[in-house]
Order: C-alpha cells, then structure tokens, then sequence
C-alpha cells in the first residue's frame, strides 16, 4: 500500500475519531448507565465520601449571604462593633472550612472517576489480548488504540464534569431555594421568573457551541488529512508543478476552518454576554422590587443583600447546563463503543475440557500431523489447498518454497493463530483445536524470524516470567546456546535491560537469545523460521552451533533458508501453491530434478546477486 | 536580491499585529468601553441603596432601569470587543498558516527526507493553535486585566483608601499561591500526558505485535504490563486531581475573602460613619471584579511563552531558503529536446534519515529519442540517478546537462514541465482518477486523457471502478491494486506527452501481459521522446536501445540485451535466475 494509503495508520486513528464524534446519541442510556454502574460498585465509598463533603460544602457556601446579612440587619444597624467581629470570625471559618470540604470533594471526586477507569483500562486490555488474530486483522490499530486510551478517558468526564457533578450542582440550586423561600416569598418567587429563561437560553447556546466546536474541529482534520497528503507527496507534487494550484486548495480548507472557527468565537462572545445580561438584569429586578418591599418593610437590607448573593451563586450550575448535556453524550458514546469492544468473544479459545497430552518427558512424544489442511485468509486466495505430511518425533524436517508457497502459514495454524477451514492439525494424534490454548503455544516452540524482543530484562526475555522457569534454568539455556558469552560482558548481565523491541543488539544476538528462549522452554516440538538476513560468517557459525544443540531430542520444522540447515536435515518438505510437492533428502530431490533442483538453484546458488524481485 | 525577512518570533509578532492593528486598536477601545460600564454598575447600586435609605421609591426605580440599560449596552459593546479581537487572532493564524503551507510547497524535496511528516503537520496544526491563543485570548486578556485592575482599584481608591490597602492586603499572597498552584497543576498535567502518552505507545506496539504475543503466549503478562503502566497514569492523575483540588475551592474563596473584609473593615466605616451603606454594598461589588483578572494573570504568562516557543517553531521552517527564488543570469528557458549527458558524475546524497547513496565516475551520453534501460540491485543508485534530471535531488554544477545545458542552469519550471517522471512509489492523492490523471499544472484536452488511460492500459481497469474515472480514491474511496495505482501514475507522466519520459521501477507490479502492451505503445512513438526506465526485471528492460548495469553507484555494464546476455557478466546471471523463478512459478 503506498500513495493515498501510506500513512495510513494516522489518518486512519484521526478519519475514526472524526467518524465517531459525528454519532453523538442519547446524553442518558439508563441501560448503559447500569453497566457504567457496576463499574462504579468498588467504588461506592468513594463516592459516597465525596458527596458528604459536596454537601459540606453546599452548607458552608450558602452559609456566606447569610452571615453578610446578619451583619448589615445586626451590629451594622445597630451600631455594634463587637458584633461585627464575631460575624467576621464565622465567616472566616465558613471560609476555611469552604477551602478544606471543597479540596475533599474534588480530590475523591477524581479520584472515583480515574479508579474507574483505571478498572476499565485493564479489563478492556486485557479482553483484547485474549481475541483473535482475524480480530485484529479487521480492525486497524488506530481504531483499538482509541477504545483502550481516548474512549476510557472520556467516560471518566461522566464523574469529573458529567452526571455527578450536576447531580451535586442540583442540590445546591434546590439550598438556594429553600433559603430564598424562606427569607421572603413574593421576592423569591420572582426571582425564580429568570431561572427557565436562563436555563433555556443557556441550553440553547451551549448546544450550538459545541456544534460549533465539532465543525472547527471537522475542518481540522481535514486539513490534517490535506497536509499530511501533500507532504507525504511532495515529490509529485512538486514534480507536476501543483504549487500553485495545491495554495489554492489549501486556501478553501483554511479558509473553511478560520471561517467555522469564528463562528464559534461568535457564539461563545454572545452567550457569556447573554449570560452576564440576564444575571444584571435580575440584579435590576430585586432592587427594584425588593428595595420596594424594604421601604414597606416587609424585608430587611440585609436580607436583600443577601437575596443578591444568592442570586449570583445561581448562575454557576445553569450555565454549564448544556455542557454537561455534551459531556454526557460523548461519554455514552464512548461507553457504547467501549460495551461492544468487550462484548466481543474470541473465535479461537481454548475448549472447556481440554485434552491431554502424553506428558514431555514420555520417550516418542512431538508427532505433527497436517491432515488435507485447507486454508484461505481473510478475503483472500486459498494459501494452502490440501497439505497433508507426517513429522515422526525426533524428526528433523525443512519446509523449502518460493515466497507465497504458504510456509510462513503453516507456522500461524500450527499455534492456531488461525484456525483451518478445513482438515485437521493433530499432536501426538490430538486435535489441536482440542488442546488448551497456552499448552499448545508452550508446547510448539516458535522461532521467528524477527528476533523478536519485549520490553524488560534479558532474563525475563529468554524465561518470559514463567514462574515456573528458574534463574539456573534460563542461564543453562543461554549457556546452552553460548549466549552467555555476550549476556557477561554487559554491564548488568541478565538484568541488562532490553531497549527500543531489542534495538541496542545486534541481529546475531537477538538470534541467540530467542534460541536460548525457546531451549529455556524445552518445547518437544519447535518450529523454526530460519533468517534470510545476512551475517558475517562468525556469527554464522555460532548460530549453526547453537541451532543443532536446540535441535537436539525434539521435533523441529525448520523453514529454511539457509544451505547447511537443508543438508543436515532428515526429510526436506517442497512446499508449492499449498501443497507437498516433493519430498526426501536433500540428494535424493536433487537427482529428481524437479521444482526443488530449480528452487536449490535460485535461492541456495549464486549468493552475490540480487534478490529476486 | 531582496533582504532576508526577520523571522525571530518577536518580529513575527509585531507583523502579524501591524497588520491587524486597526482591529486591534477598535477592539481594545470598546474593551475600555465594556470597562466602564461594567464599573458603573456598583456605583448604580451604591445609589440605588442611598435612595432606598432616604425611602426615594421613584429613585430606586430610576436607578433600577438605568442598570437594565447599562446591562444591555454592556453586553452589546463586551461582544463587539470580543469579536474584533479573537477575529483578529483567526485572521492572523489564517494567514500564517497559509504562508507556512506556501513556504513548505516549494522547500527542496531534501528537506523532506529530512524532517518528519509529523512534526510539520504538528507546527502547522498544534502550534498554529498556540499562536493563535496568543493573538487571540492571550492579548485580550492581558490588556483587560490590566484595564480592570487600574479602573477598579481607582474606583475603590476614590471610595475609601484605607479599606482598599486592607481589602488588597491579601491579593500578593492570592497571587502567590495562584501562581504556584498553576505551575504545579501545568508540570502535573504535562506528566499526566507523558504517561498518556506511555500507555497509548505501549498499547500500539502490543496491538501491532498482537501475533508475536500470542505466538509466546505473552497475553497475562502483557496484561500485567499494562496494569501496572495504567496504576502509574492513576497515580499522575491523582497528584493533578490534588493540585487542581487546591485551586478550584481557592477561587471560590477569594471572591469571599473580600467580602470578609469589606463586613470587617467595611461595617466598622459604616458604623464610625465614613462610608455610606451603599459604599459599602459597592465596595464589595468591586472586589468581586478582581477576582477573574487575579487568575488570569497566570494563564496570561504561560500564552505568552508557549505563544512565543510555538511561533519560534513555524519561523524555523520559514526561514528554510526555498528551492528556487530568483532565477540566475543566464538561464534560457527555451523547451527541451531530450539528448541527456552526464559527465564525470560523483555524487553522495546523505539524508538525516535514510543510507547515504553514492554515484561515482558516471559518464553517459543519451541521444534523443533514444531508449535508455537501466539495471541494478536495490541501493545501487539507479533511482538517484534518475532524480537528478528533474532536480529531485540537485547533482553539482557541470555534470548532468540535457540538451548541453546544465540542468542546475535550467529552471524549474521548465525542466518539471518537460520531464514526465513516474516515481518509484505510485502515490495517489485522495481524489478522482481523473484528477490523478490530468494532475500536472495544465490544461488537458478529454481526447488527451482519453489517450493516456488508452496507452497505459488503465482502461482495463475502468470497469471495476465503481464510478468510472470519477472514482475517488484513497482511504474513503476505493482502495486501488498496486497495478491499478502503477496504470494510473503511467497516465499521469503520459499525458504530459513529456520530451523526457523516466519510469522509475514504475512497472514492477504490473503483470507480463500489460506490462508488454504498454512497452508496445511506447516504442509506437519511441522516436520523438528519450526514455529511460528503471527497473531490477530484466524482462522489462530487454527491448532498450541500450541497457546500463549499476553497482554500487558505478556502472558496471553496458550494452544491448544481446550483448549483454552473451557476455556472461552480472546482467546474464540477474536473466538466468529469473527465468529459473518464472520456471518455478509456471511449475
């Protein structure tokens, strides 16, 4: 794939995020909300500490205007300095107080939200470990890295900014309330008039905000998506001299964006106007109206006062009325996708009673059997087309073919990676697909052809943190293979660490090391993918070395590559268009003259050309 | 030769800002305006409370509707302001983006095998944003903070100077811990995302390497790997949560500290008789206005300095030279013919990022209209060599010469609108075929295109393009073969009916079949262009008028097909062992 698609794997992370922000559905699914639930459930405590301390500090906050009001009506009317001093204590108390509740609020808060989401990380990771390779074959890497980081991370905005904290804000709108009715009715109750006005109009703009906000961000992707093709092709663009023509293309798109962009400035500069008008305005309201009902005397200064500071502390929860709205939807969105990532089942598991197998150690263990195996991938051509052969335990055989003969294949069926569409692949006459999962892959001990190396020590890499491998036992493998000769002249030895998939070693060690790995395993049966890269003749005969001693009292299907490991094998299997075509020892297929003697001569004669295109 | 432009990040900001100065100007005017208005409302109050103690009724009612018309005025002019200047700081990122996108387009190709897609797009995207925080919320912000700290400590000056010191008193230790709180809350949150960013790679490479885990049976491991990277991210999180916990009730309780003093302060005044009740109510409506600006002040710095650092990025690709700006003495610009030399060629092409190429002693007379094949193992320099003649890559004066003039002496222009070039690669951009098609910068005829689909046989594949040549392609159209893609960047060079055709490795994905009708038709009009193709398929090369081997960057054979089969060199053994894997393959 190249042009249009390289890159592919970054545009394709930003086209599905752009795709999913365009289904933003219901804000509440009370049938997602139960299961979001049950993920909260550990965590009731938590959440039930910090919705003491909301309450706490509703109390201390509401508290305020009405210690403010009983300095005016109190010591300031009646000309009590004494007084004034014992009201700036409470206050001064309703402060810190204020300070410490809130802190315990917002902390315990998050603190729910991220453990949350701590515990649908992990579980989310690890459903995916468990699924198959077609799994992955369907869905990009950019799709699934979104649902285990950006997808988790969203739902934890339900607790931070969503249904939570305005379930918190509500309960303080209905405090103000309360007090508000109670200090005085007439003027309470048109005070409220504003709230519907303000609650719609707040509704209203929030909306068209974040429509706003999604359109910028549309226009950005796009021209993330136009950038990053013309750059990617420079060379033709410049090559075809689209200069010129591309400026113009460019100007459409940024133009679009800046114009989408100040529509959003637009709204944004209009609603905290509105906002801040109709808070003055109910300002205007209570004075002339409250002010009318303190010269009748039905009310005091203070208590007017202090109906002003309340009203202000209204307008914090409304305004965010429609942001929680948005919040909440995307936080649905991003549960449904994350539900349906986990609702997905494995095609390939291990079977509920699995079957055994003769134990390793019994003499005569590690038959392979490929049965008239049939497999076609994914959408594609039939790889293998009826392959049927017999590996004896103990045997040594090398797969030889020409690229596409499916020998890499074989590899991926035998530890079911992929299941067979047809026929069977049987161990020590089992039925690998009645095996346990984890046995089979411990048993079939795969040799890549890309050293592969994860990330941690040297000794983790060759013992794979099997409890069951110990230290001695992994320092015999490396010694085994003459690992060790390199593994003691680095600085921490074993527990030097493995950098960057094994970049801070060279080819021939990372060979070793995944030699001394699958011998740490002892494996009765191993399966070799030989390395086509070149290394120097040294390193070569190391390898050799080390190859036969693995060898050694197991099975071993070795795709070949290289001369000698063809001559020292029993049997050479020739793998053509799915199928055995010949087979015997490596002078018997010579003197058959068949495909194999073409083969040998392409790819084991005449090392100084080019490879083959 | 013009001056170099000034693009130290300074001078970018007092261009951009020139430019718009008029805005800026209108909208820190009104933003004055919005000011004033705003202050005027505690002083209404102020009255409004006076008129109630003197039981005024038509006063307070007066007083009421006047704050109504203020309110109302306010939100007119509070938006004008807003619009005038965050309009200004999209108008700028506008035009600075579209300089930088101008600027990048005609950069050397070298540039690009230097610097990563990514970072670019980031400077153009991620950085533009900064920018335009900068011009945008970062200047509105500091010029109203500034405005609203000057008119509203006068105005509380003017009402009683003591209470003022008092009731700001506290605002150096509020800017303190402001200031601390937001730094911690910004290293905590840039750590949040460090390890975001930990666990999104983590999750990558195991996504990508998801058959290597389970071919070694890793998946529990793998599992706990993560766990423990996603406690940390918990752990980061929560130390944010911590710092942004202090923040968060340290805004609400400054708005009431000063509450707490004007009661303290205030109502002693009240009592002692220096102020008035309605001093007092407005007093406290004052403070509440510092209360914004105090943390904003923070925030203002911080757009500031990641503005700056984000612009001295952009201005570091702006000040890359361009390929081309002025054209030397001496240059003709009349067509080119297609008669090719290179003399004495050595040249070394070492790319930040990828192996160094070397060409050594290359000396080659191509005659126009003459076929020219060119063979070699992969880094040989065969694509090298080709890319020199449309300037790809720039070869040193006096070496390459079309038509006895020196390439480096030709312009550009001239030289990408006579050489058709089909690249290595068949990049397609995400649009039509016919637009991939009639991509070069000029006008093409229907029959034209019509011809260079005919000739590069991509009219084969027209059928199973859902919409025929108006089929986009690409991740959200149709996704081509890479025989289609190959026909289609053939169709592309072709229809240029270009004096110089070069198909670098441009056919390798095409079957036998194709591959001979389309040498068919360029051998029909042969005569009028000079081809040179390369290719590592001796079957692709076989019919050139001569056909030069290269190995490691020197040319090592050449000759004709025939002469060099028989003479038994490198090309004849390349011949053999493809033939014998053709053999294999019809087996």
């Amino acid at each position: 794939m190249a042009g249009a698609g390289s890159g592919a794997s970054r545009r394709g992370a930003t086209s599905a995020s752009h795709l999913d922000e365009e289904v933003l559905g219901k804000a509440y699914d009370a049938r997602l909300m139960k299961r979001v639930w049950r993920y909260v459930f550990p965590h009731r405590k938590l959440v039930a500490l910090s919705t003491v301390y909301l309450l706490l500090v509703s109390a201390a906050q509401l508290a305020q205007p009405w210690l403010l009001k009983q300095a005016i009506d109190g010591p300031i009317a009646h000309k009590d300095p004494a007084g004034i001093v014992r009201i700036v204590a409470a206050f001064a108390a309703m402060l810190l107080l204020e300070f410490g509740f809130r802190f315990g609020q917002v902390y315990y808060l998050e603190k729910t939200g991220q453990s949350v989401v701590h515990d649908l990380r992990t579980e989310v990771y690890e459903h995916l470990q468990t699924l198959s390779s077609s799994f992955f074959d369907r869905n990009p890497v950019g799709r699934l890295v979104t649902r285990v980081t950006t997808d988790v991370e969203t739902l934890s905005e339900i607790f931070s900014s969503g249904v939570v904290t305005l379930a918190g804000e509500c309960l303080k709108l209905v405090g103000i309330l309360a007090i508000l009715l109670w200090m005085d009715l007439r003027l309470a109750l048109l005070t409220i008039t504003v709230l519907p006005l303000l609650g719609i109009v707040a509704f209203f703009f929030r909306i068209r905000i974040r429509d706003a906000f999604r359109a910028v961000r549309e226009k950005i992707a796009r021209m993330n998506a136009y950038l990053q093709e013309t750059l990617t092709g420079m060379t033709v663009v410049q090559l075809f001299q689209r200069e010129r023509a591309n400026d113009g293309e460019f100007d459409e798109i940024n133009k679009a964006h800046r114009d989408a962009d100040l529509q959003s400035v637009a709204y944004d500069s209009i609603f905290s106007a509105v906002i801040e008008l109709v808070g003055t305005l109910s300002v205007a309201m209570i004075i002339w109206y409250g002010g009318g009902r303190v010269l009748v005397g039905a009310i005091t200064f203070g208590t007017l006062v202090a109906f002003l500071e309340y009203a202000q502390k209204f307008f914090g929860p409304i305004k965010e009325l429609g942001s929680y709205y948005s919040v909440m939807q995307s936080a649905m969105a991003s549960s449904e996708r994350i539900f349906a990532l986990l609702d997905t089942r494995a095609d390939i598991v291990s079977p509920a009673k699995p079957a055994t197998l003769p134990s390793r150690s019994t003499p005569g263990v590690g038959e392979v059997v490929f049965d008239d195996v049939r497999f076609t991938y994914p959408g594609g051509i039939e790889v293998l087309s009826g392959l049927s052969f017999v590996i004896r335990p103990g045997e040594k055989v090398a797969i030889v073919g020409s690229t596409g003969a499916g020998k890499t294949t074989i590899v991926r069926l035998l530890i079911r990676l992929y299941d067979v569409d047809g026929g069977a692949i049987r161990i020590d006459g089992v039925d690998i697909r009645d095996l346990d999962l984890k046995e089979l892959r411990r048993r079939v001990g795969v040799v890549l052809q890309d050293h592969f190396l994860f990330s941690g020590t040297l000794a983790s890499n060759i013992g794979l943190g099997d409890p069951d491998i110990p230290r001695a036992r992994i320092e015999a493998a490396a010694r085994a293979v003459r690992a060790d000769e390199f593994i003691t002249t680095l600085p921490r030895g074993y527990d030097d660490e493995v950098r960057e998939r094994g970049g801070n070693f060279s080819v021939g060690q990372k060979q070793l090391l995944s030699f001394a790995r699958a011998l740490a395993f002892d494996p009765p049966v191993l399966v070799l993918d030989e390395a086509t890269a070149s290394v120097d003749s040294q390193t070569e005969m190391e390898i050799q070395a080390a190859l036969r001693t693995l060898m050694v009292g197991r099975t071993s299907m070795v795709i070949a590559h290289r001369l000698s490991t063809i001559q020292e094998s029993d049997r050479i299997l020739l793998l053509h268009k799915g199928r055995v075509r010949e087979e015997g020892t490596h002078a018997q297929l010579l003197a058959g003259g068949g495909i194999y003697q073409m083969l040998y001569r392409l790819q084991f004669q005449q090392p100084e050309t080019p490879a083959q295109p | 030769m013009s001056k170099e432009p000034d693009l130290r990040p300074r001078s970018l900001v007092r261009e951009y800002f020139r430019r718009h100065r008029w805005q800026y100007a209108w909208g820190f005017l009104l933003l004055a305006a919005t000011n004033v208005l705003a202050l005027s409302v505690p002083r209404l109050l102020k009255h409004a409370v006076e008129a109630l103690q003197a039981s005024d009724r038509r006063a307070l009612i007066r007083f009421s509707l006047v704050i109504v018309g203020v309110a109302l005025l306010q939100s007119v002019v509070r938006t004008w302001s807003r619009l005038a200047i965050l309009g200004a700081s999209r108008h700028v990122a506008y035009e600075l983006r579209a300089r930088l996108f101008s600027h990048l387009q005609r950069l050397p190709l070298t540039y690009y095998s230097d610097h990563s897609t990514g970072d670019i797009i980031s400077r153009s995207i991620n950085d533009m944003l900064l920018v335009r925080s900068f011009f945008g919320p970062g200047l509105l912000n500091l010029v109203n903070t500034s405005l609203v700290y000057v008119t509203t400590v006068t105005m509380m000056f003017s009402m009683d100077a003591r209470m003022t010191l008092y009731a700001l008193a506290p605002y150096p230790l509020f800017m303190f811990a402001v200031n601390r709180l937001s730094r911690s809350i910004f290293a905590h949150s840039i750590s949040v995302q460090e390890q975001l960013a930990s666990i999104t790679s983590r999750a990558q490479e195991n996504i990508s390497g998801i058959s290597l885990i389970k071919t070694y049976a890793r998946e529990q491991e793998e599992a706990a790997a993560w766990a423990s990277q996603s406690r940390e991210y918990l752990r980061r999180a929560l130390s944010l949560a911590r710092a942004r916990g202090a923040m968060v009730p340290l805004m609400g309780i400054m708005a009431s500290a000063g509450t707490l003093v004007v009661v303290g302060f205030g109502g002693r005044a009240v009592i002692e008789g220096r102020i008035s009740l309605g001093d007092f109510v407005a007093f406290n409506a004052y403070l509440a206005f510092l209360v914004w600006p105090t943390f904003a002040f923070g925030w203002i710095l911080n757009t500031f300095q990641r503005g700056a650092a984000a612009l001295g990025r952009i201005g570091e690709i702006l000040a890359v030279p361009p390929e081309e700006r002025d054209l030397p003495e001496g240059r003709i610009d009349a067509p080119l013919g297609g008669a090719i030399s290179f003399r004495g060629l050595d040249f070394t092409h070492q790319g930040t990022r990828s192996t160094a190429t070397h060409l050594k002693g290359i000396d080659l007379e191509i005659p126009r209209g003459a076929t020219l094949g060119i063979l070699g193992t992969v880094g040989s320099g065969k694509s090298t060599l080709v890319s020199l003649l449309p300037r790809v890559l720039t070869p040193p004066t006096g070496t390459v010469f079309i038509d006895g003039r020196d390439v480096t002496l030709i312009p550009l222009a001239r030289l990408r609108h006579d050489i058709g070039m089909v690249t290595q690669e068949p990049f397609l951009f995400s649009r039509t075929i016919r637009e991939n098609v009639a991509l070069a910068a000029r006008p093409f005829t229907a029959l034209q295109l019509d011809e260079a689909v005919e000739d590069s046989r991509l009219q084969n594949d027209l059928p199973q393009f859902p919409r025929g040549m108006e089929t986009v392609v690409g991740e959200r159209g149709f996704t081509l073969s890479g025989g289609q893609r190959q026909r289609a960047t053939i169709a592309r060079a072709l229809i240029m009916k270009p004096p110089i055709l070069i198909l670098d490795d441009a056919l390798s994905s095409l079957d036998a079949q194709v591959e001979h009708e389309i040498v068919e038709r360029l051998k029909r009009q042969k005569t009028q262009r000079t081809i040179l193709i390369v290719s590592n398929r001796v079957a692709s090369l076989s019919w050139a008028d001569r056909i030069i081997v290269m190995d490691a960057g020197a040319i090592v054979e050449q000759g004709t097909h025939e002469d060099l089969v028989r003479s038994g060199g490198l090309y004849a053994r390349i011949a053999r062992r493809q033939s014998l894997a053709t053999d294999i393959e019809g087996a």
